[in-house]
């Protein structure tokens, strides 16, 4: 260890920087989907708050760039650890079992690097369609964004895959909420029990009220 | 009991091996896992082939010197047993049980089922030494701890170093068991002196034996035969966290 950020290279290092870059696009996840759900209270409540978020707020330049940070530091680090791992076990055994209760082995534990790999190839198209992209203005200020998320979503092909990256979000979560907090070395006897039941409900309700707002988008809010 | 075993069979280390089969006929079902391998080592021998190498010696799952996978988990189905505990009793007649090694970079196989698992002794080393007072030994319980503290402390010390973590993970890391040697130490009044020092050089240490990170799924547990929690994981990032603060070293 050379120096005090030189820690952040080991294994464990390395864990406690996904965990906590996790935790943070968590929080941003969370903000996100309360103000989707605006949606459903009209163009006018919608744009409103895309006006507000957009212009009455002289940080959001500062927040873009370190959310960005975040995300890249995080999709960095669990790319080269996984790697790491790979290499870690260069004989495959012939046959390998789930070792039963207590693991918390899942299919969504088991995936997250292709599920993360997914949710980043899908965040690169759902930022260029809804921050870099044409807009239309509304009239009472700002740009028409409701507009623009209905026409996004009058595409079946388009609608079914932000439901299916909705789904991997489900599964990133599934595994990462509760997972998050173990890596950054939050563990108690009592709480995380209740954390990993919790983690698993956030990530279903998550991926669902994304994927309501998808479905509604395209067979309702597009239509009229 | 007659059973069919597929049994890893490589001559050394740098060679490639395979799996290859087996048929054990006189197989009872109150026989040890190891001891039905002795009867089918006793049948090669006699007719004139190489034994299988495995690893043995307590036999009553307290030294961490046997560790098979057996079927698909380290030290077989049963939870809280190193394979020497395993009976025949719990198959059935007629079964396939495909025998393998820990796999692991830092655990290259000597002979067969037998790895080299001094890399987890390097990592102990790396820990170093506990600092004590010279002269006589010290009276008995003269050094108060809560009995919440030593139990959990005799908890993470229970574990015997078999590597059955580092198998089970499909990182091949080596976690449990350090954390399992940090947690041991740290909780304790007679592990303070070097409780910093010592989390980030055995960390240091098992990231150069090549052994991989932590996913979280916590296989090891589920297969550790001492039942040691991930909890001892989160203790040992807790500790490296502090030590990053305080200075490692």
């Amino acid at each position: 260890m050379s120096s005090r950020f030189g820690v952040f290279s080991s294994s464990v290092g390395t864990k406690i920087l996904i965990g906590v870059t996790g935790v943070a696009l968590f929080l941003y996840l969370v903000i996100h989907i309360a103000g989707n759900l605006i949606v459903f209270l009209g163009p006018a409540a919608f744009n409103r708050y895309a006006f507000v978020m957009e212009y009455g707020n002289p940080l959001l330049p500062v927040i873009e760039i370190g959310l960005l940070l975040i995300f890249l530091l995080h999709v960095y680090k669990a790319v080269t650890m996984f790697l790491a791992n790979q290499q870690a076990r260069p004989v495959a055994y012939v046959k390998k079992k789930y070792a039963g209760k207590p693991s918390r082995k899942s299919f969504a534990s088991s995936t997250m690097i292709f599920s993360g790999l997914w949710l980043l190839f899908f965040i690169i198209i759902h930022v260029k369609a809804f921050r870099f992209s044409p807009e239309y203005p509304w009239p009472a200020g700002g740009r028409d964004l409701y507009r623009q998320e209905m026409e996004n979503f009058v595409s079946p092909l388009t609608a079914g895959f932000y439901v299916l990256s909705m789904v991997v979000v489900g599964s990133h979560l599934w595994h990462g909420i509760a997972s998050a907090f173990q890596s950054m070395g939050a563990d108690h006897p009592k709480w995380t029990p209740r954390l990993l039941t919790t983690g698993k409900v956030i990530a279903v309700l998550m991926a669902g009220g994304f994927i309501v707002i998808a479905l509604w988008a395209h067979f309702v809010g597009a239509r009229t | 009991m007659r059973l069919k075993l597929k049994i890893w069979r490589q001559a050394g280390p740098g060679t490639a091996g395979r799996l290859v089969d087996y048929a054990a006929d006189h197989v009872s079902p109150d026989m040890s896992f190891l001891e039905m391998l002795d009867v089918v080592n006793e049948g090669l021998v006699k007719q004139g082939h190489d034994a299988i190498a495995f690893d043995s010696d307590c036999r009553e799952g307290i030294c961490g010197m046997c560790g098979l996978v057996v079927n698909g988990i380290p030290h077989g189905p049963d939870r809280g047993t190193t394979v020497c505990q395993l009976h025949m009793r719990r198959f059935r007649d007629g079964d396939t049980i495909v025998i393998e090694p820990w796999r692991a970079r830092a655990f290259p196989v000597v002979k067969d089922l037998v790895v080299d698992r001094s890399a987890l002794d390097r990592i102990i080393t790396a820990g170093g030494y506990v600092s004590v007072n010279c002269g006589g030994a010290p009276d008995g319980n003269a050094i108060p701890i809560a009995k919440e503290v030593s139990e959990t402390a005799m908890d993470s010390a229970a574990c015997i170093g078999c590597g059955a973590c580092v198998a089970a993970c499909k990182n091949a890391s080596a976690h449990l068991f350090m954390s399992a040697k940090i947690s041991h130490l740290s909780l304790l009044p007679q592990g303070q002196i070097e409780r910093y020092r010592r989390v980030v050089a055995m960390i240091e240490q098992a990231d150069a034996e090549g052994f991989g990170s932590c996913s979280n799924e916590g296989e090891c547990e589920a297969v550790c035969p001492k039942e040691i929690p991930i909890s001892n994981i989160a203790r040992m990032t807790r500790e490296y966290f502090r030590a990053l603060w305080v200075g490692g070293r």
